[in-house]
């Protein structure tokens, strides 16, 4: 495995390169983060090729730049893959500056359709052809430096922070002096990577790049965007999901103008179908006046006929009703919503095993609710457009090459033609990685003819979401007379991400959705795992954990429960049924870190729950304190994972104990309801989050087995992990202390 | 138009406005382009729009611009000039940030509780600001030492 370094450059070429990268001279090498092979070329130095998705340079300035595709949005994942690239260039990491790149530096990523900053995948997707780019950029620079002092022994050198040095003349050249040389280079096709032992920077607690400009006021997100002469536009959607707009209303005095925006091409899920007019934009001279103007507006709506039965109550009566009634996959057949899938299922049937005299059959069902994203900065963006020639848009985004496509579509203009800036996110969770809220923008500047920023209120935003999918799980189990879990029977009916977004489900159903309920460790005997596709109306989507945040709850639930009937301890049931290392060596560090076998205060009890996602291994200890399952306080959080290798330990702990507070909103509060079709939680009023009385201690260890670094071991990913295991421990403790057992979310429903 | 005469940040600005009932986060915002302080939820949930008023704390998304004239009016780009002022210390030295947008209203909060003589948990317990990241115990962590 090497990187693919498709191109080495003295000129940079391209406008784009020059407007990422500066003017400075010296080698530029533009490789990928995600292909295999490796086409240096010097004659491809013009625009970026699909395949690269980020741009080293070294400067005759001395200044290294890594422009990247990925999008920051807190999860510290920039200062990461700065602090990769530091190490086995060889310099110090207060040297690398690390900036966004444009939308065609933009990884494809597989998940579904989407190509995304996604799957707590950043740092791990890059880590090996990172190191292996700078490895490369080093030995192309050594190089360089061995032509100029005229001893091409290779062994005669050394380099060390951004030096190299020839160790008999004693003769120094430093990166800069010699980048312009190296960029005329042909750079090797692999290159010795940093040995182990020898790590400086990987693996340490260093501070993050984007800190400091976070507080001052100076970061600059989407809605911070200023451009001269800008014009602002609210957006106002129809009520329901899947209406239209009966009849365009006048501007109001004050307004600048009315715009009727139609769902775009793409975008449309659910019920939303696309051409619908399902919102109007009304434009002013600032946020504010545009926001009180359009939610003046008189607007009528032609809603589906539908709609009138789009309740929360009657969507879980629909997946109840399924959980009996769904159809069977067949291969070949249309498949529609109400279908069922095989997820997984083993040879011995689970019914037959779970009818044998003396086993005691646990059965339950968990109910979870759609769940709003709610990041703190809303959906918006900017656009500058001037008809035919030049759009701009400044979004912040977590598909930025999948905004380029549609705004290229919307405007008829060429990829050339428009320049797309990825602003910091102040939350993406998912929500930023769809591109309605872009193609609002864009169909406003078509109309406006002047730079405009489209912003959702805070009531648009939570109204109009892609919601994390609501889903009733069903989990049939038995015990011997041994205490032997001998069957298991799993069937989650759940809304499709994946089909909502045009993908034809295969035999298994959608990935996203029965992610975390399969290929269990633990000792189940017989097993068969089932998903439903719900036909929901109501848009779904990515959200932090995505499926893992719904099968976990329900799988840790029911070990729990059978923990219980067995009377036995939940830690050393799950341990006696596990053999799998990676999941022991996690649950035992949760266990120890939680104080699991020390003595609790009267009045507290400790729950327990495991699970995988994106490659790594979660545990956590959850002790609460208090009287009943509606009274009760959250002390203390003990989280283990096991990710597999560490850039940076103290931004897993930040980006850990984070999804602790993200498991625990969702867990207690939250929750999009919905009446008539209309979403009933419009704000932080009524969409509650903890504030930071009531956060918890919380304790992070990371189960290290990076020693030695191994490129066949896949990395585990960080930013979504903190979730799926929150929701069911916090359920085990509320059952161990009150003997009440939660099996609906969230625990706090009014 | 309404015209009024603000102190920002120890300068005079004169902004004119739509209407009186303005509030002042969206002129900071949009007239005055301070854009470190941000929208949240417009109802004064959050605080992200958390502002140092006459050294008070106050949400700025429902305040009218006409209230706060005669009063210094001190946003997160006021702090200091070089990110020098003890909080602003505090979360760099304790990595506060993640996505950053609800820090400026969270250290304007701790800013005008050290303003007023609190200490440490103090402090902590008035930085009751909404921050969706989580970084609650990064907060208490940089707080106890102020």
């Amino acid at each position: 495995m090497t990187a693919t370094v498709t191109t080495a450059s003295a000129d940079i070429a391209s406008p784009d390169r020059r407007r990422f990268l500066g003017t400075t001279g010296g080698l530029t090498l533009a490789f990928s983060l995600g292909a295999a092979g490796l086409a240096a070329s010097r004659a491809e130095a013009g625009t970026a090729s699909a395949a690269v998705n980020a741009w080293l340079s070294i400067g005759a300035d001395e200044s290294i730049t890594l422009a990247v595709g990925a999008t920051e949005m807190g999860q510290g994942s920039s200062s990461s893959l700065g602090q990769v690239l530091a190490e086995d260039l060889m310099v110090s990491w207060q040297r690398v500056n690390v900036v966004q790149g444009p939308p065609t530096l933009v990884a494809p990523a597989p998940v579904g359709a989407a190509i995304a900053t996604v799957g707590s995948g950043v740092v791990r997707g890059n880590f090996w052809r990172l190191r292996d780019a700078a490895a490369i950029a080093r030995e192309t620079l050594v190089q360089a430096a061995m032509n100029r002092v005229g001893d091409a022994d290779r062994s005669h050198y050394a380099v060390a922070d951004g030096v190299i040095r020839h160790l008999s003349s004693g003769a120094a050249l430093t990166y800069g002096a010699v980048a312009a040389d190296a960029a005329f280079l042909k750079p090797p096709s692999s290159a010795p990577l940093v040995p182990d032992e020898q790590l400086r920077v990987i693996g340490q607690s260093l501070p993050r790049q984007d800190i400091p400009a976070k507080v001052d006021g100076s970061a600059v997100y989407g809605l911070d965007v200023r451009v001269p002469g800008m014009l602002f536009a609210a957006i106002r959607h129809c009520p329901t999901f899947g209406g239209t707009l009966a009849a365009t209303p006048s501007a109001p005095a004050g307004a600048l103008a009315v715009v009727p925006v139609s769902v775009a091409a793409g975008t449309g899920r659910g019920a939303e179908r696309a051409g619908n007019v399902n919102a109007v934009a009304v434009v002013a001279g600032t946020t504010w006046d545009a926001m009180r103007l359009a939610r003046g507006l008189s607007l009528q709506w032609n809603l589906p006929p539908a709609a009138a039965s789009w309740n929360s109550a009657q969507f879980v009566a629909d997946a109840q009703a399924l959980m009996t009634q769904a159809t069977p996959y067949a291969a070949g057949a249309a498949n529609p919503p109400g279908t069922l899938y095989t997820v997984e299922a083993s040879t011995a049937d689970p019914a037959t095993a779970l009818s044998q005299p003396g086993t005691r059959i646990m059965e339950a069902s968990y109910t979870l609710p759609y769940v709003s994203h709610a990041c703190l900065e809303v959906l918006n963006c900017t656009v500058d457009y001037t008809p035919g020639v030049r759009c701009e848009v400044w979004a912040p985004s977590q598909t930025a090459r999948n905004a380029l496509a549609m705004v290229c579509g919307l405007t008829g203009l060429a990829e050339s033609q428009v320049v797309f800036h990825t602003t910091l996110l102040g939350g993406g969770l998912g929500r930023k990685a769809e591109v309605d809220f872009i193609a609002q923008a864009v169909q406003v500047a078509m109309v406006v003819k002047r730079p405009v920023q489209l912003v959702w209120s805070r009531e648009e935003d939570y109204t109009h979401d892609q919601y994390r999918p609501m889903a009733v799980v069903k989990v049939r189990a038995g015990l011997d007379t041994g205490n032997r879990v001998v069957g298991w029977q799993y069937r989650n009916v759940s809304p499709s991400i994946l089909a909502q977004r045009g993908s034809v489900l295969g035999p298994k159903g959608d990935s996203q959705g029965y992610e975390a309920s399969h290929a269990l460790p633990y000792d189940l005997g017989a097993r068969r795992v089932e998903w439903v596709s719900h036909p929901s109306p109501i848009p779904v989507g990515f959200w932090r954990s995505v499926g893992a945040s719904i099968n976990t709850f329900a799988v840790e639930s029911m070990v729990d429960e059978l923990a219980r009937t067995a009377g036995l301890d939940s830690y050393e049931f799950r341990r006696a049924r596990l053999t799998d290392p990676r999941w022991l060596a996690v649950l035992e560090a949760a266990a120890t870190l939680g104080g699991w076998r020390s003595a609790l205060a009267s009045g507290r009890a400790r729950g327990i729950a495991i699970g995988a996602a994106f490659n790594s291994v979660v545990a956590t200890v959850v002790e609460v304190s208090g009287t009943s399952a509606t009274s009760f306080k959250i002390q203390r959080v003990s989280l283990a994972i096991d990710c597999t290798l560490v850039v940076n330990p103290a931004n897993v702990e930040a980006q850990l104990t984070g999804g602790v507070v993200h498991g625990i909103n969702a867990a207690l509060y939250g929750q999009q309801t919905f009446a008539a079709g209309v979403a009933q939680r419009r704000n932080f009023n009524t969409n509650r989050m903890i504030r930071i009385g009531a956060m918890p201690q919380v304790a992070v260890t990371i189960v290290q087995r990076n020693a030695p670094l191994d490129r066949s071991v896949p990395i585990g990913g960080v930013g979504e992990l903190g979730v799926p295991t929150l929701a069911p421990a916090l359920a085990n403790a509320v059952a161990r202390l009150t003997g009440t057992r939660v099996r609906t979310l969230p625990f706090f429903a009014a | 138009m309404p015209t009024y005469s603000l102190n920002v940040n120890g300068q005079a600005r004169s902004v004119t406005v739509s209407s009186s009932g303005m509030p002042l986060l969206w002129v900071l915002r949009d007239v005055l382009n301070l854009t470190g302080t941000k929208y949240g939820c417009g109802i004064t949930a959050c605080g992200a729009c958390t502002v140092m008023i006459d050294g008070e704390p106050k949400k700025t998304c429902d305040m009218d611009v006409s209230s706060a004239v005669g009063k210094a009016v001190v946003t997160i780009e006021g702090l200091s000039k070089d990110r020098s002022h003890p909080v602003q210390q505090a979360w760099i030295q304790h990595q506060v940030p993640q996505c950053g947008f609800c820090q400026p209203g969270m250290i304007m909060k701790a800013a005008c509780a050290l303003k007023a003589g609190h200490h440490g948990k103090e402090i902590a317990s008035e930085c009751d600001n909404l921050c969706v990241c989580g970084t609650y115990a990064r907060v208490r962590n940089a707080v106890a030492g102020l």
